[in-house]
């Protein structure tokens, strides 16, 4: 089952002479438990791409269809689309973007009691979710005090917090030393296989792609590989 | 989760400094409140503690405490004789600068007719009332000489017969309580020196317009320069005496000015008490003005050191709500702390009696000054929520 799938996405910045287009003819779909890597050069149109998929760009033209719900053809407001990407979508940073006046178990429970789930509940799953990514001797620990690759592990959880059917993360391995990246990369595949969660890495990272289950690489806004 | 709380706990000191510093500031806002009020108080405080219905003063003059004013102390007598006037008595007040306790220090020295015992002494507390002609004092305890004391003032040696508390004249000194004649004295003698040298002028003066040595030294007493004159004339109304009746009378016939303890506490607060107002509220305002902008800027920085954190909310999915109630709050912790703090302090000072004026705090003032500072760490709140608000949650991305 697609838990993704962009056809005909097209991002233009600025009107007339001065229009940039930095997407054009995107289409692909991911499935659930697939592991998808985005790779391509700087102003390729990653982060552009990725933005769209986060629900923060709207595209100039396609479809973006997340869950089965086509986001910009339902007629929803801002506050749902917000709504929406809370509930759905997981986001994994590159500097990790832990909340640094929060504990690790803080971080995790954070995005749950946004979603109206009680501080004591959240808290309470937030450990079960450091346990599972086997951090939980951390949990009371503020992100300052923490290694890249402890720290990139809550921020794992964090994105697991509300369960969500895709994961986007922005080059999570590329503050992390070799030994870390690995075990990041393991801790992704480990969610995808085991949650059926679809994840989206974006990567410069060549000695990670082994791990994908699929790799595209952008190019002046469209695809250049598509397996 | 409070995220607001969470911050301030994490970075405790540098709230807490944050904190002490505005609330030092907001201390010298409180203060100056309390430095105006006080004056106030003090300004008033001894005409509202004379006994006395009406102020006879000099023709043409705003006195006896706005303006000098000096009458013949003998005026009292025909004031006296108005219809109407129960009782009159002399009054003469003035500020010197004199050894006493030990201590050089300036006070105000007040005369009046001990018999009629008008212009008395108020708030004594220890002692009793000026009963002699002379030689007997009530002093303010500010002064620091104690009951039975005997101090020496001018020529003459004084026993402290009372004490008083917080008896203050218009600038806040002390006061000194004298009979008539012995604050007269005080103020009028002149050592040897003076008057040989007046005497050798007006000698002169005699000389040159013709007179013989014999006729100008025969002459010369009536040249002295007058020793009994007063500040101001006490009255006494009869019981069922119309005031302005009165008043209307001693102006009319005998040229002097005539004020109610009410218009006296007029001119005072309008004439020499309103530059100082103005004065310290000019100060008040621009404190206040420096409190907000200090607050607005800490706030603004505490927002932009978030300003990754607070785009990740929102990638997250954060409503504004969340986002804007921690700017709030913290913005209305340092506020309302920081008043405290300075709410407290202002308060030790005044507690501590080491502050060198009278302080006095009215609640109105004091939640007006808070009004405003919540109003100012309101909208400083506001200016940067509009920041974060403004923040793109595509911010968060990127390394």
């Amino acid at each position: 089952m697609a838990v993704l799938k962009v056809t005909g996405l097209e991002k233009v910045f600025g009107e007339g002479r001065l229009a940039v287009t930095a997407l054009k003819d995107i289409e692909f779909s991911v499935q659930q438990g697939e592991l998808m890597a985005l790779l391509g050069p700087s102003g390729s149109g990653k982060t552009t791409l990725l933005l769209c998929i986060s629900l923060i760009l709207e595209p100039s033209s396609g479809h973006i269809m997340i869950n089965g719900q086509d986001i910009y053809k339902n007629g929803w407001t801002g506050v749902d689309i917000r709504c929406f990407r809370r509930e759905n979508i997981g986001f994994i940073f590159q500097a990790h973007n832990l909340i640094p006046f929060l504990t690790a178990v803080e971080n995790v429970a954070l995005i749950m009691t946004l979603n109206g789930v009680s501080d004591k509940a959240a808290k309470k799953q937030a450990m079960e979710l450091l346990e599972y990514l086997e951090i939980s001797h951390r949990a009371r620990a503020l992100p300052g005090t923490m290694s890249g690759g402890e720290q990139q592990r809550v921020a794992i959880a964090r994105a697991l917090a509300n369960q969500p059917v895709l994961i986007l993360a922005d080059e999570p391995t590329a503050a992390l030393d070799t030994e870390r990246g690995m075990k990041v990369m393991g801790l992704l595949k480990k969610i995808a296989r085991e949650r059926g969660t679809a994840v989206i890495t974006v990567t410069h990272d060549h000695r990670m792609i082994a791990g994908f289950d699929t790799v595209r690489e952008l190019n002046d806004g469209r695809f250049i590989i598509t397996p | 989760m409070n995220l607001a709380a969470k911050d301030v706990l994490m970075h405790f000191g540098k709230f807490l400094a944050t904190i002490m510093g505005v609330g030092l500031l907001l201390t010298i806002v409180l203060v100056m409140n309390g430095i105006y009020r006080g004056i106030v108080a003090d300004g008033v405080w001894l005409i509202q503690n004379t006994e006395t219905d009406l102020w006879v003063v000099e023709n043409g003059r705003g006195g006896p405490f706005n303006e000098q004013s000096r009458l013949n102390t003998d005026v009292y007598k025909s004031v006296a004789a108005t219809p109407g006037v129960l009782n009159a008595g002399p009054f003469i007040t003035y500020t010197v600068q004199r050894d006493i306790a030990g201590r050089n220090q300036q006070f105000t020295v007040i005369g009046f007719d001990v018999f009629s015992g008008l212009g008395g002494p108020k708030n004594i507390v220890a002692g009793r009332d000026i009963q002699s002609a002379h030689y007997e004092a009530v002093v303010d305890m500010k002064l620091g000489v104690r009951l039975g004391e005997q101090f020496r003032l001018g020529v003459h040696d004084y026993t402290v017969v009372g004490l008083t508390k917080q008896a203050v004249d218009t600038m806040g000194n002390p006061l000194l309580y004298l009979a008539l004649h012995d604050a007269q004295e005080v103020l009028f003698e002149q050592d040897n020196q003076t008057i040989y040298a007046a005497e050798a002028a007006s000698l002169q003066k005699l000389l040159d317009a013709g007179y013989s040595q014999d006729q100008a030294q025969r002459l010369l007493p009536f040249f002295s320069s007058p020793k009994n004159t007063i500040s101001a004339v006490l009255v006494k109304l009869a019981p069922s005496t119309d005031v302005s009746d009165v008043s209307g009378n001693i102006h009319d016939w005998l040229y002097l000015n005539v004020f109610t303890p009410d218009e006296e506490i007029q001119l005072m607060i309008g004439g020499r008490l309103k530059r100082i107002a103005m004065t310290i509220g000019l100060f008040r305002i621009m404190l206040v003005i420096v409190a907000i902008v200090i607050i607005a800027l800490i706030v603004y920085v505490i927002t932009i050191e978030k300003i990754r954190s607070i785009a990740t909310l929102k990638l997250i999915g954060a409503s504004n709500l969340v986002i804007m109630r921690m700017i709030f709050e913290q913005s209305i912790t340092i506020t309302v702390a920081s008043f405290g703090v300075g709410c407290g302090l202002s308060h030790f000072l005044q507690m501590s009696g080491k502050f060198p004026r009278s302080l006095e705090f009215l609640p109105f003032d004091t939640l007006l000054v808070f009004g405003v500072m919540l109003l100012g760490g309101s909208i400083a709140s506001l200016f940067a929520i509009w920041i974060a608000l403004r923040t793109p949650p595509s911010l968060a991305l990127g390394g």
